[in-house]
């Protein structure tokens, strides 16, 4: 390849401009390529090409660190987007956005690599089956049905257990998954990666021998890099996944924990690059950003890829511009709220805000769809005379109120549920509840057949049985 | 911000409530004064009156009226309930109808293990809405319902009530009348009792002996005048019919007591939540404009 070489003219923070010659531009999106080893800094970064500024010159967001970048440096145009390996050698791996390897296991010796950058699929190759996803988590399963091949949400302000739910979910479906799986670590904890990956080491494939890690990559682009890997970090992951489903037409599992600060860097990316700030100091470009990544996280007729998103609520807020652009874009929305996890149920998903598309009898059928519909009016009719409880207490309610809100109170607590990834902390072994299981134990509570259990017989259990054994051991218990 | 608008519509709805709970309070603070008057007073009558007739039954013992002996096969209960016409009186209610379940289950033999035996006909009368329709929604049919006594029961009322308990009793269908309601033993003490009212034997409680004995010590001499017999005819209705009557006074000084404390936490309830929702209205409005002052001083830094 000929080389089109430029130089820096200008470094602002994460970004930089390069001057090339005026007939030979770097393409947007085109990955630059910066090596040099001046002052005894030796210096290995790649940019990608945002803006055409004039008279030859561009304005790059670095893909790593600008420690040490000067001006005048010799920086090279690689003619193409960043590439990442993509392929079956890619499975037990773990990456950087740049697709190398940072799992110190040498190098990875990939037959097909493919641009960071691609279109959607077309409309006419988008698939239109709409299949329930069971999960074995109760309030998951029940009230906010994921679709496979979908996109589920999860949303949740700081420390309401998002990344939990995401380690449950893969340990649970994943594990049960006989196709490859695709986790994208974007902006969160470097350490919560690290315990994923050695989790996922020991974590067996069913029967088969194996381990999840062996039918799964990991993208990293944590915190402590610069906004640019952080924006990157969600495209590459979904690369590698996208290559899965077209080639392998399996389906493909895609986790992403956390979208949220893939806007976040594009607002910091985007304040860099000195556009003006839009609503809330967001990137004016926040939806046609956010619109071009879902858009392909979507199942194509060829195979499907079902995506997991951990999605954080700024302030609890989720009216803000960042979570409310991501909600449009799912199939299943889980809202976990913080007056829940107070109360001290965990998960702690919000009955009445989570809803998923498919919660319709046309797809989950009429006994699950009249159960759902069943436990949210009554939480609803709890919820709105919590106020009037609190305030005049419990004995001014109607008779019919009040049985309302027995049942209510422990429909609340039986959709907490005891969970695989934390048995070490609660020590409760975690429970996988069928569908028909739950939905048969929501209608019996319903009913008023447990109403005689004592509230707390209904913490962290699966099925309603359990509420009962539970009951009893908590009754033999005080009596000793 | 939608947030904002939410929680002043709460809070403006949580004003009118405190505004209702406030006036109610003040309201029963009112009605009590009244209502203690009339039971007070009833109290001391009553008081006496079931004296004598204690002291009659015992001193002639020769003599007597079928209202003071029990009938000799307790067939058939009768349970009066007295309970509020009106709601916002806190556990009141509750109280009453929880003892007065109780009693009805033991009555109709829901309660395996109760103390008394089943009987084998029971019956219930319930007197206030609140009770009526909580019997309603269990699917229990009183007999006879009343709701017409309100903080002023009147004699006249009662007395026909009365009248009825006494012919059924004499005629034999009833055999036993049992009350529930709150008694009234002071400001600070009212508490919900199960009492038998007919037959008259059982009528005087204990404590309620020994209070009067103290200044009964000495056992009266009495001389009747035409007869005892035509003496007891007269008195013994007409204690139980105070007694009676007593009944549904303590019932509405109780109720307005109990009003005026559960009105009382309410409207403190409802400050505490008003306050703290005030706290997050401001702080939601201020943020709302803090937020939208950045936008707009960033907007003209960015167009400099």
């Amino acid at each position: 390849m000929s080389s089109n070489i430029g130089h820096i003219t200008q470094v602002i923070g994460s970004t930089f401009d390069v001057e090339f010659a005026e007939d030979s531009l770097p393409a947007i999106y085109n990955a630059v390529k910066i090596e040099s080893d001046k002052n005894g800094v030796k210096l290995n970064l790649t940019g990608e090409v945002q803006q055409h500024l004039g008279s030859g010159r561009v304005r790059c967001v670095a893909l790593g660190s600008t420690d040490g970048l000067i001006r005048g440096l010799e920086c090279k145009d690689t003619g193409a987007p960043v590439t990442v390996p993509v392929g079956p050698e890619t499975v037990g791996r773990v990456f950087n956005l740049l697709g190398e390897p940072i799992d110190n296991r040498g190098p990875v010796k990939a037959k097909a690599f493919s641009p960071i950058h691609r279109d959607a699929p077309k409309i006419a190759d988008l698939s239109t089956k709409t299949e329930v996803f069971e999960t074995g988590i109760k309030v998951i399963d029940l009230l906010t049905p994921f679709v496979r091949g979908g996109k589920a949400g999860l949303f949740g302000g700081a420390g309401l257990g998002k990344t939990v739910i995401i380690q449950e979910l893969i340990a649970r479906i994943a594990s049960a998954h006989g196709g490859y799986s695709v986790f994208a670590g974007v902006g969160e904890r470097t350490r919560e990666g690290n315990d994923l990956w050695l989790e996922l080491q020991e974590a067996a494939i069913g029967q088969t021998g194996k381990h999840v890690i062996d039918q799964t990559c990991m993208v990293f682009g944590q915190m402590n890099e610069p906004p640019g890997a952080r924006l990157r970090v969600a495209l590459s992951a979904l690369t590698m996944a996208e290559y899965f489903r077209d080639q392998s037409g399996m389906d493909v599992l895609l986790f992403v924990d956390n979208i949220f600060r893939f806007s976040q860097a594009g607002s910091e990316v985007s304040a860099l690059l000195g556009r003006m700030p839009s609503a809330v100091g967001y990137q004016p470009t926040l939806a046609s950003e956010m619109g071009a990544l879902q858009e392909r996280i979507t199942s194509t007729d060829k195979g499907a890829i079902t995506s997991v998103q951990a999605v954080y609520v700024p302030a609890d807020d989720p009216t803000d511009p960042a979570p409310a652009t991501a909600f449009g874009q799912l199939d299943a929305f889980v809202y976990l709220e913080r007056a829940i996890s107070e109360k001290g149920i965990y998960p702690a998903v919000d009955p009445l805000a989570s809803s998923s598309r498919v919660l319709d009898p046309q797809y989950v059928g009429e006994e699950h769809y009249q159960c759902a519909r069943r436990v949210q009016s009554t939480l609803q009719r709890y919820r709105e005379l919590q106020d009037i409880i609190a305030i005049l207490g419990v004995d001014e309610l109607s008779e019919a109120d009040k049985l309302v809100v027995h049942r209510a109170r422990r429909m609340e607590r039986f959709l907490s549920q005891p969970f695989l990834v934390a048995e070490a902390f609660t020590g409760k072994k975690g429970e996988i509840t069928p569908l028909k299981e739950t939905i048969r134990s929501f209608n019996e509570i319903y009913e008023g057949k447990w109403d005689h259990l004592p509230e707390s017989a209904f913490m962290y259990v699966g099925g309603i049985e359990q509420a009962a054994e539970q009951a009893e051991r908590m009754e033999a218990a005080a009596k000793k | 911000m939608a947030k904002t608008k939410t929680l002043n519509k709460r809070r403006q709805s949580i004003r009118s409530i405190r505004k209702i709970t406030r006036t109610m309070e003040l309201i029963s603070t009112a009605c009590y004064r009244g209502a203690m008057d009339r039971a007070m007073s009833a109290m001391a009558y009553t008081d006496r009156l079931t004296n004598m007739v204690r002291n009659l039954a015992s001193s002639g013992a020769e003599v007597s009226h079928p209202l003071l002996v029990p009938h000799a096969e307790t067939k058939t209960v009768q349970l009066l309930v007295l309970t509020s016409n009106r709601g916002l009186c806190g556990g009141y209610n509750g109280g009453i109808l929880r003892r007065a379940v109780r009693r009805w289950n033991e009555m109709t033999g829901k309660v395996t293990d109760a103390a008394e035996q089943k009987v084998e006909n029971a019956l219930l009368d319930v007197a206030g809405k609140r009770g009526i329709s909580y019997f309603n929604f269990r699917k229990v049919k009183p007999t006879e319902t009343y709701t017409q006594f309100e903080d002023k029961p009147s004699w006249d009322e009662v007395e026909v009530i009365a009248n009825r308990y006494l012919e059924e009793y004499l005629t034999g269908k009833i055999d036993r009348l049992e009350i529930v309601y709150t008694k009234f033993y002071s400001m600070s003490k009212q508490a919900v009792v199960h009492e038998t009212l007919l037959p008259l034997t059982e009528l005087g409680s204990d404590d309620d002996a020994k209070k009067s004995g103290t200044d009964n010590n000495f056992s009266a001499e009495y001389d009747f005048l035409p007869s005892a017999e035509s003496i007891l005819k007269e008195i013994v209705p007409a204690s139980f019919k105070t007694k009676l009557f007593k009944c549904f006074l303590d019932a509405a000084v109780c109720e307005q007591i109990a009003r005026m404390v559960a009105m009382k936490a309410a409207t403190e309830n409802a400050d505490a939540m008003i306050q703290t929702l005030t706290m997050a209205v401001n702080r939601s409005r201020q943020s709302q404009i803090t937020g939208e002052l950045t936008e707009l001083i960033g907007g003209v830094e960015a167009l400099k």
